[in-house]
C-alpha cells in the first residue's frame, strides 16, 4: 500500500473530529467521564500518529471547539486549557513519528505517544499555571488531576491507540509504516 | 442518544432562520464570550432574557432548546456538588471530614451550571437553526482572512464541513454498535461503574473502523473524481448583509458590551 494521499489525510482528519463529538457523548452514561477517561483524546493522538503534525494539530484545535459547539462538552470555561492541551498532543504524536524510525511500529508508536502525552500535559499545566488560573495551580493539583484522576484515561490510551492502529493497518485501511518486516 | 440528536438542523422559517449564517456563527462566538464575562446577578438577567427572546424568535422548542442540558444532567450535578462542598473553608456551614459546604461555593456552583447551560443553549439554538452546510460555509468565509499568512482556509473549511456531516451518522453507527454489544452481554445499564466502563470501551475499536472504512471509501470516491485539492474550487457567494443581520449583531455586541459595562 503507497504513502496516503492529501486527500486520504484530510478525509481522515475529518473522521476523527466527527468522534471528538461522538465518542465523549458515548462515555457521557457514565459520571465524571470526561476527565477520568479521556475519550476525546484518542482521535487526536490517533490523528497525530496518522496522519502527522499539521493534521494533528487541526483535529486538536477544533475538537475540542466542535465539541462545544454540538453538546456543550467540554464547557466553555475549560475549553482553551483543553483546546491547547489536544493540539500539543495532535502536534508532538505528529512530529515525533515522523521523526523517529527505529524499524519496529510498535516501538516508534509508543515513544511518539509517551513523549505527546508528557509535553501535553506539561504545557497544559503551564497555561493553567500562567494564564488561565493563575495563583490558583499547584504541582499538587497539576499532577492530581492530569495524572491520579485521568490514569484509567492513560491506561486505555496506552493500550488501545495502538492497538486501534495495527487494527486499522490490518484492514488495510491505512498504510503499513514498515512493509517488508510486517 | 435515543432522543434527538444535539445540535441536529431542524428547517424553519423563523427570524433567526433567515439570519446570515456568517452572523448566526460570529454572534454565537459574541454571546459566548459575554457569557463567560457574566457576573452580577442583573448580567444572568440580561443574558436570559436575550436567549428567552432568541429561542422564541427562533420558533424551536423549550425542549430542543434544552435537549443536550438535560443529557449534561449528571454533569451539572457533580460540578454542583464539587463546588459547594469543596470551594471554600472559609464560613463553612459546617466541617466534616474533607467536607466543606459554604454559601460562597453553593453560588459559585450554580454560577458555574449556570454559565454552560447558557452556552449549551446558545449553540443550541444556532445549530438546530443553520444547516451543517451554511455553518461550513460561513465557517470558512470567516477564516478565509488566514489564507493571507498561508494557512489553508478552504482545506480546513472542507476537512470541518465533512467532520459536520459524519457527526450524525457516527452517532447513529455508535447506537448501532452499542446494540449490538448488547445483544452479546454487555451492561450499559448496570448501576455499577465499573460495569458501565467496562461495556462502553469494547465500543471504541470498532467504531474508529467503521469510521476509517468510510473515510477509506470517501477518500478513494473523491479521487476517483478528480478531487485534488480545496484550492481553487468553486463555492457559495454570500449576499452581501441584510438589514436584520447587522441589526442582530448590534444587539449582540451590545449585550457584550454591557456585560463588560457592569462587571
Amino acid at each position: 500500500m503507497k504513502e496516503m494521499s492529501v486527500v486520504k489525510k484530510s478525509i481522515i482528519t475529518a473522521v476523527c473530529l466527527a468522534l471528538c463529538v461522538v465518542l465523549p457523548q458515548a462515555f457521557h452514561a457514565i459520571p465524571n467521564a470526561g476527565s477520568v477517561y479521556l475519550p476525546m483524546h484518542i482521535p487526536v493522538l490517533l490523528c497525530g500518529l496518522i496522519c502527522g503534525w499539521p493534521f494533528g494539530l487541526l483535529c486538536g484545535l477544533a475538537g475540542p471547539a466542535l465539541s462545544t459547539l454540538f453538546t456543550g462538552m467540554p464547557p466553555v470555561a475549560v475549553l482553551p486549557v483543553m483546546i491547547i492541551e489536544l493540539a500539543v498532543y495532535g502536534l508532538v504524536s505528529g512530529l515525533i513519528m515522523s521523526l523517529i524510525r527505529t524499524r519496529k511500529t510498535y516501538v516508534d508508536l509508543y515513544i511518539s505517544l509517551i513523549i505527546a502525552m508528557v509535553t501535553g500535559r506539561i504545557v497544559a499545566g503551564l497555561a493553567r499555571a500562567f494564564i488561565f488560573a493563575r495563583g490558583a495551580t499547584t504541582m499538587a493539583t497539576w499532577a492530581a488531576s492530569y495524572f491520579v484522576t485521568s490514569l484509567p484515561g492513560i491506561i486505555i490510551q496506552l493500550v488501545l491507540i495502538p492497538t486501534i492502529v495495527f487494527a486499522l493497518m490490518n484492514a488495510r485501511l491505512i498504510p503499513r509504516r514498515y512493509p517488508k518486516s510486517a | 442518544m435515543n432522543r434527538l440528536p444535539t445540535g441536529m438542523y431542524l428547517p424553519g422559517d423563523s427570524p433567526i432562520h433567515r439570519l446570515d449564517p456568517r452572523v448566526k456563527l460570529l454572534g454565537l462566538f459574541i454571546s459566548v464570550t459575554a457569557i463567560i464575562l457574566v457576573r452580577p446577578l442583573i448580567g444572568y438577567g440580561v443574558i436570559l432574557a436575550f436567549l428567552a427572546f432568541t429561542v422564541a424568535l427562533s420558533g424551536l422548542s423549550i425542549k430542543i432548546a434544552l435537549n443536550s442540558v438535560q443529557r449534561l444532567s449528571w454533569f451539572f450535578l457533580v460540578i454542583f456538588m464539587m463546588n459547594t462542598f469543596f470551594y471554600s473553608p472559609e464560613n463553612a456551614w459546617f466541617s466534616w471530614w474533607i467536607f466543606t459546604p459554604s454559601s460562597a461555593g453553593l453560588m459559585q456552583g450554580v454560577d458555574v451550571v449556570l454559565r454552560v447551560v447558557f452556552a449549551l443553549v446558545a449553540s443550541n439554538v444556532i445549530t438546530s437553526s443553520t444547516a451543517p452546510m451554511e455553518i461550513t460555509n460561513a465557517l470558512e468565509a470567516l477564516i478565509s482572512p488566514f489564507k493571507l499568512v498561508g494557512i489553508p482556509a478552504e482545506q480546513i473549511a472542507m476537512i470541518l464541513s465533512i467532520a459536520i456531516q459524519f457527526i450524525p451518522t457516527f452517532s447513529e453507527e455508535t447506537e448501532m454498535i452499542r446494540k449490538a454489544q448488547t445483544a452479546r452481554g454487555a451492561r450499559f445499564d448496570s448501576k455499577k461503574l465499573t460495569e458501565k466502563a467496562a461495556a462502553v470501551l469494547p465500543l471504541v475499536v470498532p467504531i474508529f473502523l467503521s469510521a476509517f472504512k468510510r473515510a477509506d471509501e470517501l477518500s478513494i470516491a473523491m479521487e476517483a473524481r478528480g478531487y485534488r485539492s480545496a484550492s481553487g474550487r468553486t463555492r457559495k457567494k454570500f449576499a452581501p448583509l441584510k438589514v436584520d443581520d447587522y441589526f442582530a449583531l448590534l444587539i449582540v455586541i451590545a449585550i457584550c458590551i454591557l456585560q463588560i459595562l457592569i462587571r
